[in-house]
């Protein structure tokens, strides 16, 4: 869950307050209840809504709304989509890309988190430097150059290439959060195990890993979140439908390039495109929050 | 930092750090050198090219589509970072105390973030359409329309559905760091304002925001950069019409490169986008480095 360091500080309903702070206590207990509530609606009921709509066949989705047929749910809609191909390719081609791109960030990252947090050479600053300043181009304004440039390296069309590209994008928030990772690593544990005759990477392998851990499942989780939902890149630089990735995909789907347009195959591929980050950040939700904090806040 | 050792030889921290430094390379600078010169040419997508030297940003002076995609994107950016930043902080305030639900509240909040706009503008597009979408049987049952709107295809209307879809989509970025920052306020200092009988707005008048004036600042960096790069939702909604009047600047640079294949006047245009946002990421640098 959400990392917090402080205990609770506000009283429940079960401790009474002091009798001066009574009623306003309560007044706020009432309007925190209130509150949460009305925001639980706002930010779920949409969500529950496009949970049911992918489950609703096309004619009732473009429909106006009529009690007796509105809550006729069926899995029509996920097995259209299965039997007809295209998407179940793209979820393929896209956990590929989102799967590559997490591996080979966080290598990356570790890797270099591990050179600019623990070694001292010529250049470290300016290098750590370059890195942090590509945070400031962004890719969407360097998309031209890179698709000529993508395309005189055979990368456009090839997952393999929207792999690299991605991991590159993701890069400055891994090495910065790998850096600091290692720096808090104690110097007499690492010293201890390459003075017993361990060789770098065995060091990093054996006695270092458990303090990195958590920094690499952040960067593994946002990498592969970034590149799950990502659009703009995909849309560029692939061009063969075989190889389009779940977004992308859908946008055939919107505009009825796989045949007519079907609504109720729209929500059900969103669905699925929603479905990997509702559990994954639900799940590794102190990762995802504990990398915000150091990557944004401490920029 | 310590200084290169035997158990820390600067040749393996050398060797650690030159794949990232690769990637970088060549897929950031490379391709930023190559924008600059691409920009001075009339490079077509096929076909030959030549060096026209500063003509396509001389061009862009008298450009209408240039200027009314960047009318857009300033106007998109003004109608929404103030209500993210707003929403973000009441929310922020609502969930920052570890009451019962707050865990659940936080997580709630920040799911369309993860989600991310190109899967909440697929089930936009469903939820827009007259008479049967979500939007609409909605503003039906409330009794303020007949909930036949078009909504994508008229420019005010889609213009203004889309900003309710970011409002609601990034606002968790701002909650978590807001959170974040709220946390980390010592309580005797809302406590002896308490006991001067101060109230909710006092407090955070006087305590809050002037002592999150940094992440507050943060917070509006980031949205506006992100408003300044907005793409996926108005390619997705309106493809950036009717005509060309939802389209913002990445959009108008994407359409200009690979619709119309003019890629120097397009690569001329995104080096203009880039020396904007690098000077609102510049200042969000300095003003983070003020605070060590």
């Amino acid at each position: 869950m959400v990392t917090t360091t402080r205990p609770a500080p506000a009283r429940t309903v079960d401790q009474p307050a002091p009798a001066v702070t009574h009623r306003r206590s309560n007044v706020k207990i009432v309007l925190y209840v209130v509150a949460g509530a009305l925001s639980l609606v706002v930010f779920v009921v949409p969500l529950l809504w496009a949970l049911m709509r992918s489950l609703q066949p096309n004619d009732i989705i473009t429909a106006a709304p009529k009690m007796s047929t509105f809550f006729h749910l069926t899995w029509d809609n996920f097995r259209g989509i299965a039997q007809d191909g295209h998407i179940p390719r793209a979820v393929l081609n896209s956990l590929i890309v989102s799967v590559g791109t997490a591996v080979l960030t966080t290598l990356l990252a570790t890797a270099a988190g591990y050179g600019f947090g623990r070694f001292r050479f010529r250049g470290s600053g300016a290098a750590f430097g370059l890195i942090i300043v590509t945070l400031m181009v962004p890719f969407q304004a360097i998309l031209t150059p890179l698709f000529l440039q993508l395309n005189a390296m055979r990368l456009t069309d090839s997952l393999l290439g929207l792999v690299l590209f991605y991991a590159t994008v993701n890069l400055p928030f891994g090495v910065f959060v790998m850096r600091t990772a290692f720096a808090a690593v104690p110097d007499a544990l690492e010293d201890a195990a390459l003075i017993d005759g361990c060789g770098t990477l065995r060091t990093l392998t054996s006695v270092l890993r458990p303090l990195i851990v958590p920094g690499m499942a952040t960067t593994a989780l946002y990498a592969f979140l970034a590149a799950w939902t990502e659009f703009l890149g995909a849309l560029t630089f692939l061009t063969r439908q075989d190889l389009y990735t779940l977004p992308v995909s859908l946008v055939n789907l919107q505009q009825g390039a796989y045949g007519q347009i079907n609504y109720g195959f729209l929500s059900a591929g969103a669905v699925i495109a929603m479905i990997p980050c509702v559990i994954l950040f639900v799940a590794l939700q102190r990762f995802y929050v504990a990398g915000l904090s150091a990557g944004a806040v401490k920029g | 930092m310590k200084t290169a050792t035997i158990t820390h030889p600067s040749r393996t921290g050398v060797a650690l750090v030159s794949p990232a430094l690769a990637f970088v390379a060549v897929f950031v600078l490379a391709p930023l050198v190559f924008a600059i010169y691409i920009s001075l040419t009339n490079w077509p997508l096929i076909g030959s090219f030549h060096f026209i030297g500063l003509d396509n940003y001389a061009a862009l002076g008298r450009d209408t589509a240039f200027w009314r995609a960047v009318l857009y994107t300033l106007i998109y950016t003004a109608i929404v970072t103030l209500p993210i930043l707003v929403v973000g902080y009441l929310m922020a305030v609502l969930v920052r105390a570890n009451r019962r639900g707050s865990t659940l509240l936080r997580t709630v909040f920040f799911l369309p973030y993860v989600i991310g706009l190109s899967t909440l503008s697929f089930l936009t597009v469903l939820e827009a359409q007259p008479d049967s979408g979500g939007f609409n049987v909605l503003l039906k049952a409330l009794g303020l329309t007949d909930g036949s709107t078009a909504w994508l295809v008229n420019a005010p209307l889609a213009t203004g559905l889309i900003c309710v879809l970011v409002i609601w989509g990034v606002s968790g970025l701002t909650i978590v760091l807001l959170v974040a920052g709220m946390q980390g306020i010592p309580a005797e200092l809302y406590e002896s304002s308490e006991m001067d009988g101060a109230s909710w707005w006092d407090k955070e008048r006087r305590i809050t925001i002037p002592m999150l004036r940094r992440t507050i600042a943060m917070s509006l960096i980031l949205s506006v950069i992100g408003s300044f790069l907005a793409f996926t939702q108005f390619f997705i909604l309106t493809q950036g019409g009717p005509g060309s009047s939802t389209t913002p600047i990445v959009l108008a640079i994407y359409q200009r490169a690979f619709v119309q294949l003019q890629v120097g006047s397009a690569t001329a245009m995104s080096i203009v986008l880039i020396v904007v946002v690098g000077l609102i990421s510049a200042a969000q640098f300095w003003l983070l480095r003020e605070r060590d």
